[in-house]
């Protein structure tokens, strides 16, 4: 039920982001409203610009408000070197954490059968093109190490194959500061199968 | 309201969608329940000890608490080491949890059809493609049959006599085969089927479209989202 006046009816939608209840809502609506009001303006014109810019990059399918987004238009970056994730955030997980110097691919989702999700929904055709192309030589596979992230790999690396394109998927195992004993089973179990020989 | 307790049933999960923040829904086929939906609350958080636990495919040991529909998961412990599924074997592997989910009625308790899911994922884990397709043909046929809806494959229904292995077959889903010499069917996928045993390509093409023509009936047009998935998936991975 939307609350009466517009004071209402903004804390009401500012419910809809995550880890905001009413509470916390109340809390943003009046600050925006009695101390902030500059911000407030400000935050709703760069909203309405995002919403109104921000698309898919043509090639990786991230967020941009370009066609091509920073990444896909940096030349120092590797052309051979392609990592598929599952969302716009995992690019920014990845490009944060690790000294990663190729591209990406972004499925926005994951195959799920029972959900009728099958490749045709992630529009995994554009994926097909760039390995059709020739210039990708490694594809690397950084879904989420869930059943279907694992599905979504798995059908890909099948791809990668189809294509002559090598693939490989990110390690599974014991966190960095990981204490065996704190360590699931099912993690254990996956680390033991992956371990690697010391160099 | 009957409130339930269960201590460390032995299920599997069908299928899970995320629930707010941090919680996950799942379906789980418990051994004595049946299928039950449980929420599992704050599985999704950074320290987690659950999240790589609540995985499908894997036979877990669940307690859950609650008193409506909905029961609480309390806790979660892995049974045996999880199967591993790839490729085909992994696509069927949701295919027949697909089934359970639609053929199943929740809380409606099938400790044999449990023994079936646990086999058939036990041969999907380790069998060559004619091995899987007959381990499905068998999961169906069980299936069907423990629900209460067993086909008849020992008679023609017409004539009362038993089933001729020379002979071609036309099937009424409710009553059984009958002689037609233009039917899909032969006499030895017939008998096969009844036997549970033996089999070759012929058999279990004619047996495939036998099963799919019986599925659809008792889905009631309801469309398998696991078979359309995985046509999109042979599609593409077979034609260069």
């Amino acid at each position: 039920m939307l609350k009466k006046g517009l004071l209402g009816q903004v804390i009401q939608h500012l419910c809809c982001l995550p880890g905001v209840g009413p509470k916390t809502a109340q809390r943003m609506a009046f600050q925006l409203l009695q101390r902030n009001r500059d911000n407030a303006k400000a935050l709703a014109e760069i909203l309405l610009k995002a919403l109104a810019e921000i698309g898919h990059c043509q090639q990786c399918r991230t967020l941009t408000e370009q066609t091509l987004c920073e990444i896909c238009a940096d030349p120092a970056r590797e052309l051979a070197l392609l990592c598929v994730v599952e969302s716009p955030a995992d690019v920014w997980t990845v490009e944060q954490a690790t000294v990663f110097k190729g591209r990406y691919f972004v499925l926005h989702g994951h195959l799920s059968p029972l959900d009728g999700i099958g490749p045709d929904e992630l529009g995994l055709d554009a994926l097909e093109q760039i390995l059709a192309k020739g210039e990708v030589k490694e594809l690397i596979l950084a879904t989420n190490s869930t059943l279907e992230g694992n599905a979504t790999a798995y059908f890909i690396g099948e791809l990668a194959v189809k294509h002559k394109v090598q693939a490989s998927r990110l390690a599974s195992g014991v966190p960095m500061g990981g204490e065996l004993e704190f360590i699931d089973r099912v993690t254990l179990l996956h680390a033991f199968k992956g371990r690697r020989n010391i160099e | 309201m009957i409130c339930d307790a269960v201590y460390e049933q032995a299920g599997f999960i069908l299928k899970q969608r995320q629930y707010r923040e941090t919680s996950l829904i799942i379906d789980v086929f418990t051994q004595d329940f049946g299928r039950v939906t449980l929420l599992a609350k704050g599985v999704r958080k950074a320290k987690s000890k659950s999240a790589a636990l609540l995985q499908p495919f894997t036979a877990l040991a669940v307690s859950y608490v609650g008193c409506g529909e909905l029961k609480i998961l309390t806790h979660v412990d892995v049974l045996h080491a999880a199967l591993e599924l790839n490729g085909l074997a992994l696509y069927c592997g949701f295919y027949i949890s697909e089934l359970i989910l639609c053929l199943l009625h929740q809380y409606d308790p099938h400790p044999d059809v449990f023994n079936d899911y646990n086999c058939c994922l036990s041969t999907l884990a380790s069998a060559t493609a004619l091995e899987i397709e007959w381990a499905l043909r068998l999961f169906e046929i069980n299936l069907i049959e423990k629900i209460g809806y067993g086909l008849q494959l020992e008679y023609d229904f017409m004539t009362g006599l038993p089933i001729d292995a020379a002979k071609n077959y036309a099937f009424n889903i409710e009553k059984g085969p009958y002689e037609d010499a233009l039917g899909y069917l032969s006499g030895v996928t017939l008998q096969v089927l009844h036997a549970k045993t033996l089999y070759d390509a012929k058999v279990l093409s004619e047996a495939k479209l036998l099963m799919r023509r019986v599925i659809d009936v008792y889905l009631q047009g309801r469309p398998l989202k696991s078979r359309q998935v995985m046509n999109q998936i042979i599609k593409r991975t077979h034609n260069v």
